[in-house]
């Protein structure tokens, strides 16, 4: 097909027809999938200039079908493959991915393994060389993908010193710098704060807009996205469950898979209203028309009282530093804040507000420069919980009956003998939890404080419900460890540091909003999730009062408002 | 926090120079440590490349290449003296050890060690040089050609260190919040998960560059830098190290015996080969550029160096 062909758009921007694919070696099975197979019969069609979002949960096949219409599937990863993938035109199957650039842009879930230079304009430029353009052809394309991502101010940066939205941001720039008629996404907001999250969504609808970009996007957090979404496609153990549009699917996913339902879907769901709206300004616009467009005020929840007992982390004026000699930068400036036990608290703010390198210091791995910092025992389990993982055998990691009674607890013996690193997503993250709190959890070993990072990145809302779960234990803990024990031992504080507002609103008695190394906002988690717009949750940007932050509160206050 | 070892933009004849001189001169320097056996030798090696690294301003990544092939080194020796009992002069009887047997240390097998110790170190160094001195982009681009189907090749060879490096900090602060009651983490698996999660990395940085295009046919573009006028120095230089090197070997410089009594060549021909290596280092030291000066009127404008712009000073000439 001729390059005017693929930009006038003639073709659609992806057409798969039957497409089955098992990996060469794949290492978790598609939940309910046939056997072994990552994708099973699936015949999809985006048109050109479409905005199609992708759901399902973990392991449904998701990023397999985006590698598929990027070629990586299977030229770059082998596997047997069945079926027939077109994109703009251009058979996949029989072109590899670095010619199907010019028709389609991809861009992964973790934005480190997605940049291959040193330096921003080298990065962006990189597709452009390795086609043979001239270099001011390639000034001009890097200047102006530069300027529709508002990237420009990057250019002359190393890459290795942008902060993760930023990150993602350049990937997509060199993704869409050949100006492909087709951007697959695979959960590009996951690793960004709500608002990074929501500016590179409506930066995509804008693409999509003003350049005709069709769009397949592949997200967990739904409420994200699906206003900008013309269609959804649903994949259900690895082949498609649902393809229509966003009203329908809410509607599908309401009486097939609960998990895949957006908060404000369930808050209209729990309050019998109809229809299901798939935004903010739709749910407002049908409840304009039912009638309840102003929900009485409750009066704003109060956090439980405070512990009596002694703070476990206590920081005052606390300020760390980063970074090397002639880069050096303040990122705690003068923090002060006290957690005490049984505690669950989300600790939110931007990507490079200070919330790692908070848990980081409480567990030593930074010093202070200034102030004073007192924490009891810390577990503190870091962004990637593969890290933890370095033994080539489940049981080698917590050995001896100890061990196996702590896998016991997480449901993992049965995988005493398996490779860590077989193991999906959910079992390592519990498998790590478990190693962080080896040998902590007997009487005064207690660890007085369990701090999580990012501990939702990637996970699907089932996933994320376990989590709260497991939160919940650690803070009301009898005995983590040990279900046995009688001797009621007093619960870990549990800090959570978290761009999910929705998950912060499951888990969390208390947020503390950071803000450049400042502590901004500290109260009741429905306090602070509900008094902003970025860092609020759907329900509360919908019902718009104070303490109301739930699907469950909020369908409670229009059910007393519908008498 | 960066890694040492990871490039660092700098301007300076070594990290202007194309991928190809950087790599045939810090390339030649590994040759003569592998090619040689001779303390003295090795110890130029070693000492060509850290004077390379601090002349480079990559310091920080000399230092940290230092540590890492000194202990390393130490290790070799201690290792070998363990493991060996041949040689004339035993300094300590450990009597016997499981597996073992027999332990007695003798010099030979320290010296034999630490020489064997030696060539690690200066590979490290050279190495911690080429990653910190070195563009990986560049390296990518000079690599398109020969490795033009394999972006996972090209992978390997430009970003293998650096992602391992990034690997190891985020795998020690790991190991170093695992609970008490969890296996301790030995070096060996550490450094076997810290092997396979950078491969698994690179591989994925591979999928990225197959996506770029790196394995098109398409007409290579025009570079804005691809030589350097550095580039003939450090080619003349790494050939005639590699020349000396070779004549030196069969000359005879590479004067060394470790068993059964250590006897290590200290001849002309050695001196010479070690003088030549060690003064290799040099090579990307950078001529300090003349200053720009003006007259204290500001109406004049030239470029003077050396005394003649310290006399021009005196005279009223001010430096902008």
């Amino acid at each position: 097909m001729s390059e005017l062909a693929i930009r006038r758009g003639v073709a659609p921007a992806l057409a798969i027809e039957g497409l089955s694919y098992s990996y060469p070696r794949r290492p978790i099975q598609a939940e309910g999938g046939a056997a072994g197979r990552a994708l099973s019969d699936v015949s999809l069609e985006v048109a050109p200039g479409e905005f199609v979002l992708l759901a399902g949960r973990s392991a449904s096949g998701k990023s397999t079908l985006l590698k598929a219409a990027c070629g990586l599937v299977p030229h770059f990863h082998g596997g047997e493959i069945e079926g027939e993938v077109r994109v703009a035109g251009i058979d996949a199957l029989e072109t590899g991915p670095g010619e199907l650039a010019a028709a389609v842009g991809y861009l992964a879930q973790d934005p480190e393994t997605q940049v291959v230079s040193t330096t921003v304009a080298a990065e962006i430029e990189l597709p452009l060389e390795m086609r043979g353009d001239e270099p001011s052809a390639r000034a001009r394309a890097v200047e102006e993908v530069a300027l529709a991502l508002a990237i420009p101010h990057l250019l002359d940066r190393a890459v290795d010193t942008l902060s993760g939205g930023e990150l993602q941001r350049v990937a997509l720039a060199a993704a869409l710098v050949t100006r492909p008629r087709l951007i697959l996404l695979d959960e590009p907001t996951s690793q960004l704060d709500p608002v990074a999250g929501d500016e590179l969504i409506w930066l995509l609808r804008r693409l999509n807009e003003e350049w005709g970009v069709a769009v397949l996007l592949a997200e967990h957090r739904l409420e994200r996205c699906l206003a900008a979404a013309d269609r959804v496609v649903a994949m259900e153990a690895a082949a498609v469950g649902f393809d229509g549009r966003p009203g329908d699917f809410l509607q599908w996913s309401r009486e097939n898979d609960a998990a895949l339902s957006t908060p404000a879907a369930r808050l209209f769901s729990l309050a019998d209203i109809a229809p299901l709206p798939v935004g903010v300004r739709d749910a407002r616009q049908t409840l304009q028309r039912t009638g309840i467009a102003h929900p009485p005020q409750q009066a704003s929840r109060r956090m439980r009282d405070p512990h009596p007992s002694a703070p476990v982390l206590d920081a005052k004026n606390l300020w760390v530093e980063l970074g090397e000699t002639e880069e050096t930068r303040d990122v705690l400036r003068g923090i002060d804040l006290q957690v005490r036990p049984g505690e669950r608290v989300a600790l939110m703010g931007r990507n490079g507000a200070g919330k790692s390198t908070l848990l980081r210091t409480a567990a030593g791995l930074h010093e202070p420069v200034a102030g004073k910092l007192s924490v009891g025992s810390i577990a503190l389990l870091t962004q990637n919980p593969s890290d933890y993982l370095v033994r080539e055998r489940v049981g080698d990691e917590l050995p001896g009956d100890e061990g196996m009674a702590a896998l016991r607890v997480v449901g993992l013996e049965h995988a005493v003998d398996a490779d860590p690193r077989d193991l999906s997503g959910g079992e390592r993250q519990r498998l790590a939890i478990t190693i962080a709190l080896a040998g902590r959890v007997e009487g005064e070993q207690l660890p007085a404080v369990v701090a999580l990072d990012e501990p939702t990145r990637g996970m699907d809302r089932a996933r994320k419900e376990d989590l709260v779960a497991l939160i919940g234990t650690l803070a009301d803990s009898v005995a983590f460890m040990d279900k046995e024990a009688t001797k009621a031992t007093p619960g870990a504080a549990v800090v959570v540091a978290t761009h999910d507002v929705e998950f912060a609103s499951a888990f969390a008695e208390r947020v503390i909003l950071l803000g450049e190394g400042v502590v901004i906002a500290d109260g009741p988690m429905e306090e602070i999730l509900s008094g902003g717009w970025y860092f609020a949750t759907e329900v509360a940007r919908v019902l718009d009062l104070p303490g109301i932050v739930t699907p469950e509160q909020g369908a409670a206050v229009l059910k007393e408002s519908l008498g | 926090m960066r890694s040492p070892f990871a490039y660092r933009p700098r301007r300076g004849p070594l990290q202007d120079a194309s991928p190809g001189a950087a790599v045939a001169y810090l390339g030649a320097i590994v040759v003569v440590a592998f090619l040689y056996l001779n303390p003295l030798v090795l110890l130029a090696a070693g000492a060509a490349a850290t004077l390379a690294g601090l002349l480079a301003g990559a310091r920080a990544a000399v230092r940290a290449a230092l540590r890492m092939g000194l202990g390393l080194a130490l290790l070799v020796a201690v290792v070998n003296a363990l493991v060996t009992s041949r040689g004339e002069t035993v300094v300590a009887r450990l009597g016997h050890w499981p597996l073992l047997g027999r332990v007695d240390v003798t010099l030979e097998a320290l010296v034999a060690g630490a020489s064997y110790g030696l060539i690690a170190a200066a590979t490290i160094i050279a190495f911690a040089v080429y990653s910190a001195c070195v563009d990986p982009d560049r390296v990518l681009r000079a690599l398109r050609p020969l490795a033009g189907r394999s972006a996972l090749t090209a992978t390997l060879v430009s970003r293998l260190v650096p992602v391992a490096a990034a690997d190891a900090a985020r795998l020690r602060d790991a190991a170093a919040l695992r609970g008490p009651g969890a296996a301790a983490v030995g070096k060996a698996p550490l450094a076997r998960r810290l092997l396979a999660g950078s491969l698994d990395r690179a591989v994925d940085i591979a999928a990225t560059l197959e996506l770029r295009g790196y394995s098109l046919d398409a007409p290579r573009a025009r570079n804005r830098r691809s030589r350097s006028r550095h580039d003939r120095r450090f080619y003349a230089v790494a050939a005639l190290v590699l020349v000396t090197a070779v004549a030196g070997k069969l000359l005879g410089a590479d004067d060394f015996q470790a068993y059964p009594t250590v006897a290590v060549g200290f001849g002309p021909t050695t001196i010479a080969v070690a003088a030549v290596v060690t003064l290799s280092g040099l090579a990307p030291w950078r001529r300090r550029a003349g200053r720009r000066l003006v007259s204290a009127d500001g109406t004049k404008a030239a470029r003077y160096g050396g005394k003649s712009s310290r006399r021009r000073m005196k005279e009223g000439v001010a430096r902008v």
